[in-house]
């Protein structure tokens, strides 16, 4: 990889003539949404549809700024709100473009009736999301509860926790969402601010290497005036849950499609994801912190540090959150005495006041012979950051959950109980 | 770590089996579904006035229950009312104005008028025993 232009943010934005630049293997310093916006230019996206809302509306400044350039050839269509972006997002995927779209916070749930009819029409448009907790108070920071609410809408979801990972992740969910046996819709979420502004050392590769990886989308039936097709089902009494059924099994399909995906992008990249689940220092580990998305940076560090006080912990991340890897996870969590997951979402009102990773974490093991201690951290909220020294806390109470067999609270609140 | 993909999937038998997202060519085979008749729902109706109109057929396209009609060999706009929910989005879309939104109470046939519940005698009659 060519190591000659590494600088920092807008510096090397401003020096470059902003962020046309593909030259083979070039090291950048991007944010989140940055990795994102290089991304999609690379993966040549059709059309881009917009509303604004931060933080994630810096991705598509960027895409407007490219394709004002001439880097993009790319039809840039602004929603009057949230719910006609994603109509917009619908109608060119429909029609076959490559779309995109993305959002944030309130802007994510504004456009809410137009999730399913996307996914139910197998569409494979991908959305941009960056994080940002709900109303009240108008907060920027960032909580998952934005994303988390569509977990039900039959989009594909997955947190990424460094820019890098959201450049990857960016072209595998469009080959993994176009992929013939799936055709569903993707979330490409990462964190508002902790990930969607903070720069940090990308590898773009170059743009033949994008272009042997994601061949362009084939979608059948697109829209076509000379050859006229009823798109959004309209059924025969007695189809409704033929039409469910199709669509469970494009999203309990993708499993074969993720791994082969993710392998080939690490054979082709470079690169050493794990398809599902990543595990940090998990192989002697008693007791792990369970997590997803941006917080597992700060997280490791405080795996590291605990493990140099000799205490046997270890991390676990979901790269999904839809589909749920239920298998792999049932294999991972099983082995160890107790889990903590960390929350940055909330659903008021659920089964012993977690959040929702939790409830889904349950389900896993319930099955399992060996049921670990399952307590939930309530971090992060309304978008505040973990410390180290709250990681430090959970690493405690896992300790002594380990030892004990048994915790104090079903969920522990970041910020009340350590304190 | 024993990687293994589990059958979540539900096996569709193949006379269930429904094309892909429920795509059908247009007009769609199903045609109309007198079960669910949603003309009762409108309170305003849409009224075409065919000398202003220019037969861009925008209003055809903007309608979200295909109840535009091609009528008169094709050369003339009308509506199906018996599906028409009255919405309005054919008004909004057209560029010369033809189609009016009249209220239904305005009309002697109007919906709060309509002593059944159902406005077809073919429907009607599924419901005769
Ligand atoms: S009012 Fe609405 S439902 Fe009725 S014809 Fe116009 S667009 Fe269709
Ligand atoms: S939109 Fe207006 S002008 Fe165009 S076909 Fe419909 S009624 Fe006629």
């Amino acid at each position: 990889m060519a190591n000659e232009d590494v600088k920092v943010g807008r510096q090397a934005e401003e020096d470059k003539g902003a962020l046309g630049d593909s030259r083979p293997g070039t090291i950048k310093f991007l944010t989140g949404l940055g990795a994102a916006a290089h991304a999609l230019r690379m993966a040549d996206i059709d059309v881009a549809s917009s509303y604004p809302i931060r933080p994630y509306t810096g991705v598509m400044m960027m895409l407007s700024m490219m394709a004002a350039r001439g880097e993009l050839d790319l039809e840039f269509v602004h929603g009057e709100g949230e719910h006609g972006q994603l109509g917009i997002a619908h109608g060119a995927s429909s029609a076959g473009a490559r779309a995109m779209t993305g959002s944030s916070g309130v802007g994510v749930v504004y456009a809410m009736e137009v999730y399913s009819p996307i996914s139910g029409g197998r569409c494979p448009v991908q959305m941009v999301i960056a994080d940002r907790t709900l109303d009240p108070p108008g907060d920027f920071g960032s909580e998952h509860t934005d994303a988390l609410s569509t977990r039900d809408q039959g989009w594909m979801l997955g947190w990424a926790h460094t820019p890098q990972e959201v450049f990857d992740n960016t072209l595998m969910y469009y080959r993994i969402g176009e992929d013939p046996r799936v055709y569903l819709p993707q979330m490409n979420c990462q964190d508002g601010y902790f990930i969607s502004h903070i720069p940090q050392r990308v590898v773009v590769p170059t743009q033949e290497e994008v272009n042997s990886f994601l061949p362009p989308l084939e979608f059948p039936d697109a829209l076509d005036p000379l050859n006229p097709l009823g798109h959004g089902p309209q059924i025969f009494p007695g189809q409704g849950h033929v039409l469910e059924a199709t669509r469970v099994n494009a999203m309990m399909g993708t499993f074969p499609v993720i791994d082969e995906v993710v392998n080939d992008f690490n054979k082709r990249f470079g690169t050493s994801y794990d398809p599902f689940v990543e595990q940090y220092k998990c192989s002697d580990a008693e007791y792990v912190i369970f997590i997803s998305g941006g917080h597992a940076f700060t997280g490791k560090f405080a795996v590291d540090h605990m493990r140099e006080k000799g205490m046997k912990i270890g991390l676990v991340r979901t790269r999904w959150v839809r589909p749920w890897p239920t298998d792999y996870l049932a294999d991972i969590l099983s082995k160890f005495k107790a889990i903590g997951v960390v929350e940055t979402n909330n659903s008021f009102g659920a089964a012993r006041q977690c959040g929702i990773l939790t409830l889904e974490v349950a389900t896993t093991l319930y099955q399992c012979d060996n049921k670990p201690v399952l307590t939930a951290f309530m971090a992060g909220l309304g978008g505040e950051v973990i410390r180290l020294d709250e990681f430090y806390y959970m690493g405690d109470v896992l300790k002594d959950a380990a030892a004990k067999g048994s915790t104090e609270r079903t969920a522990y609140w970041i910020g009340f109980h350590n304190v | 770590m024993k990687t293994r993909f589990k059958k979540y999937t539900v096996e569709i038998p193949e006379e269930m089996a429904i094309p892909f997202a429920g795509i059908v060519e247009s007009p769609k085979p199903n045609g109309e579904q007198p079960m669910m008749l949603t003309g009762g729902w409108r309170i305003y109706r849409p009224v075409i006035d065919s000398e202003k109109c220019v037969m861009c057929k925008s209003c055809v396209l903007a309608c979200p229950d295909a109840t535009v009609l091609l009528v008169d060999g094709g050369n003339k706009i009308g509506f199906n009312l018996d599906y028409c929910k009255g919405c309005g989005l054919c008004t909004w879309v057209c560029p010369v104005n033809a189609i009016d939104r009249v209220p239904e109470l305005d009309f002697e046939d109007g919906v709060p008028f309509q002593d059944a519940l159902f406005l077809l005698p073919h429907v009607e009659a599924l419901y005769a025993d």
